[in-house]
């Protein structure tokens, strides 16, 4: 048994480039990204050859070859091969998840190491064949005989031939992700101009982050692209007003092109230990990951699909004893500008949060200068599994320089939500 | 020599649970793999082990692969090459390595190369004589025969086994053109037989191909058959044709040798196996091979100017000026894989100097997504908001002193303590700059050649002033966007174009004096330059000899050039200087000129060159006489199977070259 919890260590993050799919890494696949991503880390902690406890991470899309994922990536790396890869997923989650699970067995003692990893593309997306093909195909392939061989595809039709792409549609809804996060923007009310501000703002911070030289040491190139390709420093309001809504085309549509994250391809990853072992390494920790917590709402019966995150803050604030204004940075990703809207909102109306989150007083609201202050998903772009990690690498980096505590606030697919609270391990 | 196995240090040798035996090529004190004198003993000793153990059935195959991470076998050792000194001796150091060659491909297990990283000449002769080639699908991955590079033809019997393995289509282009094939080419040409993901599958890969002794099969009947006659002499007289137009007989003898080999004994790969070593002999000992040899060597030479430990690498450059220099050194760096912001007081010019970069671009990349990640590297700068956070800045602005003086003045104030702080003028002293800074001794000069893309050769300058340790991270940097550096001393001209001006202001002034410029043209390519010094000077521009003339202190007052100058005719870039331009060409009055009467003008025309590269030698230019053959080499291409202008002058008997004299 463990004897007491310790702080897990989060020593810094790194990331490639992201690309809007089917640009600038059209021909890489996943495990190609994460494998650079890998290699950053191992040139910039120096852990050639070093034995790292665990490797735990994913893609959302990818394909059944990639089954090992995390795995394969270790191996490809210069990690020492007796590093454990473990590949997991939990939607846009997942890289978040992988890094509270690591945290969770550093403090419990199990081990001292690991790597939260996230890779995604929709370049290189799985296309699969029909059923009643793959079906043939499998009879075919079993036959012993050329007359078997034929009868398999017996009564054959050309339209089997259609292959079935990847969807990003809720399959118990059959709406898309912008569809559901329209609906919400209707609920609560949020405005194009609100969600286009917000689309602007990100663009301009995060293009600060790059002229200043912050997002230096957490890119490494990749395929020779040094910078993300969504990225407009000269976005201006005028432009993205004209755009017309993407999803709910009628004149009630608010969500654009510029006020949603395009499909995007990437990886990030994040290196978190225990205190011992940063220090035998003489790596210096940046920030702790000291508390996560997980929810899920009843999408299905009509509750915000990306509204979980909601639940998720407010029960880590209570576990942590802590109230939504104690934090110096707020990171919630930016699916869409009217998730983020959305999200403040209900923790600022008494309503929802006496009927959903069981509050007496509404959380209320957060100090909007620090909110996301490097820019978020609508400008960098959102490999879906990838996200969690760039922003636990980007807060903690901050973190380290200034200011005591941060938020971290991801919505998922399938109404989830996953936050986690982060402090500096500046004493 | 190594007695048995356990002891070699070239290899390392063993047999597995299984009965494989795996033999690694790791040769000792070597970052590459070339298979010299000790490494093919050791190679023997393995195969005498083998068949030994095959017979007894303790093995049942055999694998070659690498010990060194970049790369299979570089080739056959270069270095040694220089100890024959005539046919007699290649031909008896050949025949034990094309018999143990043949052995190999007589084992009667299988054996198999399992390649990884380069696999060039020697080493692809190597693999050819094994019974199956494995090659990972990697982009380091290249196979090749660079030998006619060296004056010389594949001659460890690589000229009639890749003909039959390959076809003598795909086979005679690699070797001719002596260019490198991704794996995935050398797989469709037939000079590799399975492809792997990674270097991780190639041990076990060849583990299934010896289970199921795997054997590759010759190109198929219809590739052999393009071997016979009729098509044969066809393929010949085209081969030929091809041939000439990268290059003459009568300077680079090679290609034209393995022709005639081919043409001779194609029909029969018996025969070519016995005419190879014949023919090849010759080359090895000739003047051409030792003096192309000599350039390789030269090539190593330079590049070793920048120490490979200093700790320095770049990832982002800053060029200010957007003229073409300034754009083509910045969509030149941007090309080989750089962060290049470009900055200049004109938007215009930004935006105009990134456009020009896009043929670069596209000449260079072959996906659409390489293509837009390099424009995506090239960024407007017009601010100058990256020069902090650059590791390399170089200035190309307008040549005017103060203008310089102020923009280093305050570009040394934001620069990062490492970064390089370099200027690509060649008509501005260093010396004259460098007073306006606080540290003087940052100041390298980095110079660059027109067109950028083209020319290998960048002067690095090493001011009166400037620190050694600037000079050698501007080497670094020259050598990390794959160019050759060759570190001058400041001094007007510095070296190439020192050596440039005499030859073809003198040129010129034969014009003047009544001789046509198509003979002078053809005399010196006659003699072995690219391009003839009047056609040069109209590539150039006739503005920029003028001035370069004037700075090096020539008089061309009243001169053709002058005048020409005046009358705004340029040459190529206005359409008409000393020839008329037609489509980037000029137009040349085609007179047919005795081959001994141009050999004798050759010789003369490039007199004044080599007088100079003494003079600029014994003034301490350059260090050494070597270098100063290899930055005239690589800097106006003369003729490189001369050796270079001192090699040359020494080799006619004339005056020895000096050591510099400081």
């Amino acid at each position: 048994m463990p004897t007491a919890i310790r702080r897990a260590a989060i020593l810094g993050g790194v990331r490639i480039p992201f690309c809007r799919s089917n640009t600038l890494y059209a021909d890489l696949s996943n495990l190609e990204m994460m494998t650079t991503v890998l290699e950053g880390l191992v040139d910039r902690f120096g852990l050639a050859g070093v034995h790292v406890d665990e490797v735990t991470g994913g893609a959302v899309v990818t394909h059944s070859k990639d089954w090992n994922l995390a795995r394969e990536a270790v191996i490809g790396s210069r990690l020492a091969t007796s590093t454990p890869g473990i590949t997991m997923m939990q939607a846009c989650g997942t890289s978040l998840q992988a890094a509270l699970g690591i945290a969770a067995k550093i403090g419990t003692g199990e081990i001292e190491s690991g790597i939260a990893i996230g890779s995604d593309t929709t370049s290189d997306a799985p296309i699969v064949v029909g059923k009643r093909l793959s079906g043939r195909l499998i009879a075919a392939q079993q036959a012993k005989t050329t007359g078997q061989r034929l009868a398999a595809f017996k009564g054959f039709s050309p339209g089997e031939l259609v292959p079935q792409p990847p969807s990003v549609a809720e399959p118990r809804t059959g709406l898309s992700m912008g569809q559901h996060c329209e609906l919400m923007a209707q609920h609560w009310r949020v405005s194009r101009e609100a969600q286009d501000e917000l689309a602007l703002a990100s663009h301009a911070k995060a293009a600060e982050a790059y002229r200043s030289g912050f997002m230096d040491d957490l890119i490494v190139p990749c395929a020779g692209v040094w910078r993300d390709n969504n990225l407009r420093p000269d976005m201006s309001l005028d432009r993205i007003a004209s755009l017309k809504p993407a999803f709910e085309r009628s004149e009630k549509g608010t969500l654009t092109a510029a006020n949603s994250t395009p499909l995007t391809d990437g990886a990030a990853g994040v290196l978190i230990a225990s205190e011992e072992w940063a220090r035998a390494r003489g790596l210096v920790p940046q920030a702790y990951l000291l508390h996560g917590q997980t929810s899920a709402n009843d999408f299905v019966a009509g509750e915000g699909l990306l509204m979980a995150p909601t639940l998720a803050v407010s029960r880590l604030i209570d576990r942590a004893g802590l109230t939504l204004q104690d934090f110096d940075y707020y990171e919630i990703h930016e699916a869409f500008a009217a998730q983020v809207l959305a999200t403040l909102a209900a923790w600022e109306d008494a309503d929802y949060c006496r009927t959903r989150l069981g509050k007496a007083a509404p959380l209320g609201a957060i100090d909007r200068s620090r909110l996301n202050v490097m820019g978020s998903s609508l400008a960098y772009g959102h490999p879906f599994a990838a996200t969690g990690a760039r922003i636990v690498g980007l807060l903690s980096k901050l973190l380290a320089t200034g200011g005591r505590r941060g938020l971290i606030s991801v919505c998922t697919a399938g109404g989830m939500g996953v936050a986690a609270i982060l402090e500096s391990a500046r004493a | 020599m190594a007695a048995d196995v356990t002891s070699l240090r070239d290899w390392r040798f063993s047999i597995d649970d299984q009965g494989i035996a795996w033999a690694v090529f790791d040769r000792e004190g070597e970052s590459q793999n070339a298979l010299g004198r000790r490494p093919l003993e050791e190679l023997l000793v393995i195969v005498e082990h083998v068949e030994a153990a095959a017979s007894d059935k303790a093995v049942r195959g055999l694998v070659f692969l690498s010990g060194k991470p970049g790369g299979f076998i570089v080739g056959a050792d270069v270095r040694e090459f220089e100890q024959f000194s005539s046919e007699a001796e290649v031909i008896a150091a050949i025949r034990p390595v094309l018999a143990m060659l043949d052995r190999i491909e007589a084992l009667p297990v299988p054996v198999v190369a399992a390649i990884h990283g380069f696999c060039l000449g020697g080493g692809l002769e190597l693999a050819l004589a094994c019974h199956w080639r494995i090659a990972t699908r990697d982009d380091a991955t290249r196979l090749g025969f660079p030998e006619v590079r060296l004056g010389i033809f594949p001659g460890f019997g690589g000229t009639w086994r890749s003909i039959r393995q390959a076809g003598p289509v795909a086979a005679m282009q690699a070797m001719l053109s002596g260019s490198m094939l991704r794996a995935t080419a050398a797989r469709a040409a037939g000079l590799v037989d399975e492809l792997v993901p990674s270097q991780h599958n190639l041990a076990w890969a060849a583990r299934k191909a010896i289970a199921r002794g795997r054997r590759s099969k010759p190109a198929p009947l219809l590739k052999s058959m393009l071997r016979q006659f009729p098509i044969r002499p066809i393929l010949v007289s085209r081969m030929r044709a091809e041939t000439a137009k990268k290059a003459r007989s009568d300077h680079y003898p090679a290609p034209y040798r393995l022709i005639d080999l081919f043409e001779r004994t194609g029909g029969n790969l018996t025969t070519m196996k016995v005419e190879e070593t014949p023919a090849f002999a010759p080359l090895m000992v000739s003047e051409t091979s030792r003096n192309l040899r000599r350039v390789f060597r030269l090539s190593e030479a330079l590049k070793a100017q920048a120490p490979k430990d200093l700790g320095f690498t770049v990832r982002r450059v800053h060029v200010i000026g957007a003229g073409v220099m300034g754009a083509d050194i910045a969509g030149w760096c941007a090309a080989q894989g750089y962060e290049v912001s470009l900055q200049d007081l004109s938007g215009e010019a930004i935006d105009k100097g990134i456009a020009a970069q896009e043929k670069l671009f596209s000449r260079r990349f072959r996906t659409r997504a390489l293509k837009a990640a390099a424009k995506a590297r090239l960024i407007a700068d017009p601010r100058g908001e990256m020069t902090s956070r650059a590791d390399v800045v170089i200035e190309a602005v307008v040549e005017r002193l103060d203008v310089k003086q102020a923009l280093f003045r305050d570009l040394e104030a934001k620069l990062a303590p490492h970064a390089i702080l370099a200027t690509n003028t060649s008509s501005i002293m260093i010396e004259e700059i460098a007073p306006a800074l606080a540290d003087p001794g940052r100041l390298i000069g980095i110079h660059f050649f027109n067109p950028v893309a083209q020319m290998p050769l960048v002067e690095v300058i090493r001011g009166a002033g400037s620190r050694e340790a600037e000079v050698r991270k501007g080497c670094a940097f020259v050598t990390a966007i794959d160019k050759f550096p060759l570190i001058v001393k400041s001094a007007p001209g510095f070296l190439v174009n020192r050596v440039l001006a005499p030859y073809m202001m003198r040129a010129m002034e034969r014009v003047e004096a009544g001789e046509a410029p198509e003979k002078l043209d053809e005399a010196a390519r006659a003699f072995g330059m690219p391009m003839g010094p009047i056609e040069l000077a109209d590539t150039v521009g006739l503005d920029i000899c003028l001035n370069v003339g004037r700075i090096l202190g020539y008089d061309a007052e009243g001169s053709r050039l002058a005048k020409l100058v005046a009358s705004r005719k340029f040459g190529k870039k206005s359409g008409e200087g000393f020839y008329t331009w037609k489509d980037g060409k000029p137009v040349k009055a085609v007179r047919p000129y005795g081959s001994s009467e141009l050999a004798t003008l050759g010789k003369a025309l490039v007199e004044p060159l080599i007088a100079e590269a003494e003079r600029a030698l014994a003034d301490g230019i350059v260090e050494t006489a070597d270098l100063a053959d290899a930055g005239i080499i690589f800097g106006t291409g003369f003729a490189p199977f001369r050796g270079g202008p001192l090699h040359y002058r020494a080799a006619q008997g004339g005056a020895a070259p000096r050591k510099a004299s400081e």
